[in-house]
């Protein structure tokens, strides 16, 4: 055994890898970015904003002490009691309500007085929201259970039932699809822009495509081309995954092709953007990690943006595969047609304003 | 007769540097034309302004009798181009890579035709990845023909490459010659410059410091006779009264006018009682005017 020869291959090691900026992204700031996105998604729940909505059927000092108990743990807004609930939250969007009815008061002082009577409100919750959906049964629980103890003691006097939101039974795998898609498109898009432009480059290809007749509009048009085939491959690959192994039904509509389209066009933009500045491959993976994640983890791939902090959720909205994700959902799961155009055209946006920069910013020659 | 490619007082900075330097060179239809520089001399940027790949700081182009930018299609439709260190697309065939260049021009030379021209036959069908180096280049010189170019610029066609294959790369240049393609070839392999050209220029940092056939070059700048003396004492050479001109790994090199100094030094030699490994004679080349214009060698050390 040499041991000259193990530390020295061991220092060039060392000074090869600090020397590459990609590893030094995958080793450092790759768990860097990870621990401050997740600390940051889950730190102190208690500044996660989850909204609730309460329809007050009851309209009385009790039920509004009622609800101003609630409003310490969660964001309350209001449905106008005479409305009708059901449409009310389909037409809002609303994703998780609480319905006191009428009587509500009188049944607490009906108990105060021994009567054993008993009151249930009506907590409706989106059912693809797990994780969010856990929170607000914590807190209406909690709060009816203080209730309970206050006025009786023991008897539960205040209960609720729980309804699910939507007619077609949802599970998380419904919320999950959609942002595999999105999360799909997005890397292969992003991945595969910076990659081929800079081996392109260094290759010389661009240098020799500059002296022939095809223009660099033509040359981007092709591979924008290449780029919506791929992600279309994609997305029917995991939609058929999907719909075979985990028996999901899906809506194919217009809304689905524009989205995946806008957001082949808009990551690819963003690639162009990024290897206008990036050389080297090394250096083009590290910020193609860069963009990739933080989009991955907050526009809400994983799980809804209501459950991290508010400031969390303001930057999300700031990222594109953010309306990808909403927009896919929208059309392929809730069959919300409203909210996915609404999406759509937002994507559609800024696949346009991405896409012209990149293009404008992809050179050929010096 | 208009020449095919004319470049006037071209200049390049780069920052301070001045990479080309007021260069002016006119190639005429059919002619093989070389630069032959050093590294770093400036050929890639002059050829690349040519290409319309990069933009000159001051002077012009002309090509095809009209001034060229980039920017015309029916110049770029005429002309053919490899680019220095260039690598294709991995996972294409030979025939397939051509095919993909021949889809950009209008006019177009029949791919079977080209591959026999550049004797890629057997490997027409072949990954480029898997090519050897020499290969890779032919494909590059094919690659430059498929639209059947009136001007064809080869930026170092055989840089890197082991002697064999620089063969086979000259010999598919060489077969362009025949067809009267004009050829505008950048080198740093004097031996390149000779076999394939038909006019040198040789630049260095940035200008041109002469130009003509080679066998003018060697008649106005280096005629005579070289004696490289291999594996001896330089100090002992001094002595002989002859002025060593370059010294390197116990080589010494002699340049000497007169054929008959060739016997003075021999006699010389044997009689000192010398001692050396091998002795070489042989007349003047490129590589001696351009150490007799430059005072370094094309490999880039100083002559002493
Ligand atoms: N894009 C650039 N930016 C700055 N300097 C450059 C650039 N391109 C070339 N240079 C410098 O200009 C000079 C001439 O370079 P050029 O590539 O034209 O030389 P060359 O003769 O082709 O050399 P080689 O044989 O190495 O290819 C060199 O000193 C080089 O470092
Ligand atoms: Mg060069």
């Amino acid at each position: 055994m040499r041991p000259v020869a193990i530390i020295t291959d061991f220092m060039a090691n060392v000074k090869m890898w600090y020397r590459s900026k990609g590893t030094v992204f995958w080793a450092i700031a790759f768990p860097v970015l990870l621990m401050l996105l997740f600390g940051a998604i889950f730190q102190g729940q208690d500044d996660v904003t989850i909204t609730l909505y309460v329809q007050d059927m009851d309209d009385t000092d009790m039920s509004e002490m009622f609800i101003s108990s609630l409003e310490e743990r969660l964001n309350i807004e209001t449905i106008p009691s005479h409305v009708e609930t059901d449409k009310y939250i389909a037409d809002n969007n609303i994703r998780a309500a609480l319905v006191i009815p009428e009587g509500f008061e009188d049944t607490v002082h009906m108990a105060y007085q021994g009567s054993n009577d008993t009151v249930s409100l009506t907590l409706s919750l989106d059912p693809t929201r797990e994780s969010v959906n856990g929170m607000i049964r914590g807190v209406v629980a909690g709060t009816l259970q203080g209730w309970n103890n206050e006025i009786t003691g023991a008897e539960n006097i205040l209960v609720y039932s729980e309804e699910s939101l939507t007619t077609r039974e949802f599970k998380f795998i419904d919320f999950f699809l959609p942002g595999v898609i999105g999360l799909t498109v997005m890397t292969s898009s992003i991945y595969g822009t910076i990659f081929r432009n800079t081996k392109y480059k260094k290759w010389g290809i661009l240098r020799k495509l500059s002296t022939t007749p095809f223009s660099r509009w033509e040359y981007l048009l092709s591979k924008m081309l290449f780029m919506t085939f791929i992600s279309f491959v994609s997305t029917f690959v995991i939609i058929i995954v999907g719909v075979v192994v985990w028996d999901i039904s899906v809506i194919i509509n217009a809304y689905l092709f524009v989205i995946v389209t806008s957001a082949a066009f808009a990551f690819s933009g963003m690639g162009m953007l990024i290897s206008r500045f990036v050389k080297e491959e090394e250096t083009a993976d590290s910020a193609g990690g860069a963009v990739t994640f933080p989009q991955m983890f907050l526009a809400g791939t994983f799980f809804p943006l209501e459950m991290m902090p508010a400031y969390l959720g303001q930057i999300a909205r700031v990222l594109p595969l953010y309306y990808v994700n909403e927009g896919l959902r929208d059309a392929m799961i809730y069959g919300n047609n409203t909210s996915a155009m609404n999406n759509t055209a937002v994507i559609f946006a800024i696949a346009a304003v991405l896409f012209v920069l990149g293009a404008a910013m992809t050179t050929w020659t010096e | 007769m208009k020449p095919v490619i004319d470049i006037r007082n071209l200049t390049k900075h780069y920052g301070d540097l001045i990479a080309v330097n007021d260069i002016s060179i006119s190639i005429n239809k059919g002619e093989i034309f070389a630069f032959l520089g050093p590294n770093g001399a400036g050929k890639t940027t002059t050829v690349e302004i040519c290409e319309g790949i990069r933009k000159p700081t001051s002077g012009s182009v002309h090509i095809f009798g009209r001034e060229f930018s980039g920017r015309s299609k029916s110049i770029r439709e005429r002309i053919g181009v490899l680019p220095q260190e260039y690598r294709s697309f991995e996972r294409l065939t030979v025939k397939e890579t051509l095919k993909y260049y021949a889809s950009f021009y209008r006019r177009n030379r029949d791919i079977d035709e080209i591959i026999k021209l550049m004797d890629l036959d057997d490997k027409r069908d072949e990954l480029y990845k898997n090519l050897s180096g020499g290969l890779k280049q032919r494909v590059g010189v094919a690659m430059a023909l498929v639209n059947d170019p009136d001007l064809v610029f080869l930026d170092e066609p055989t840089t890197g490459l082991d002697p064999r294959a620089r063969r086979g790369v000259w010999k598919a240049i060489s077969a362009l010659r025949s067809e009267g393609k004009t050829i505008f070839l950048t080198t740093h392999y004097m031996e390149e410059a000779e076999y394939l050209a038909d006019r040198v220029a040789i630049i260095h940092n940035g200008r041109i410091v002469a130009e003509g056939s080679t066998h003018d070059l060697i008649l106005q700048n280096g005629d005579g006779y070289t004696v490289k003396l291999h594996g001896c004492d330089k100090k002992h050479m001094v002595s002989l009264g002859w002025k060593a001109k370059v010294a390197k790994n116990n080589t010494v090199t002699l340049h000497v006018e007169n054929p008959n100094d060739i016997t003075r030094i021999l006699s010389k030699v044997v009689k000192e009682g010398m001692i050396f490994e091998s002795m070489e004679v042989r007349r003047a080349n490129l590589e001696e005017v351009f150490l007799n214009l430059t005072g370094e060698t094309l490999e880039g050390e100083d002559a002493e």
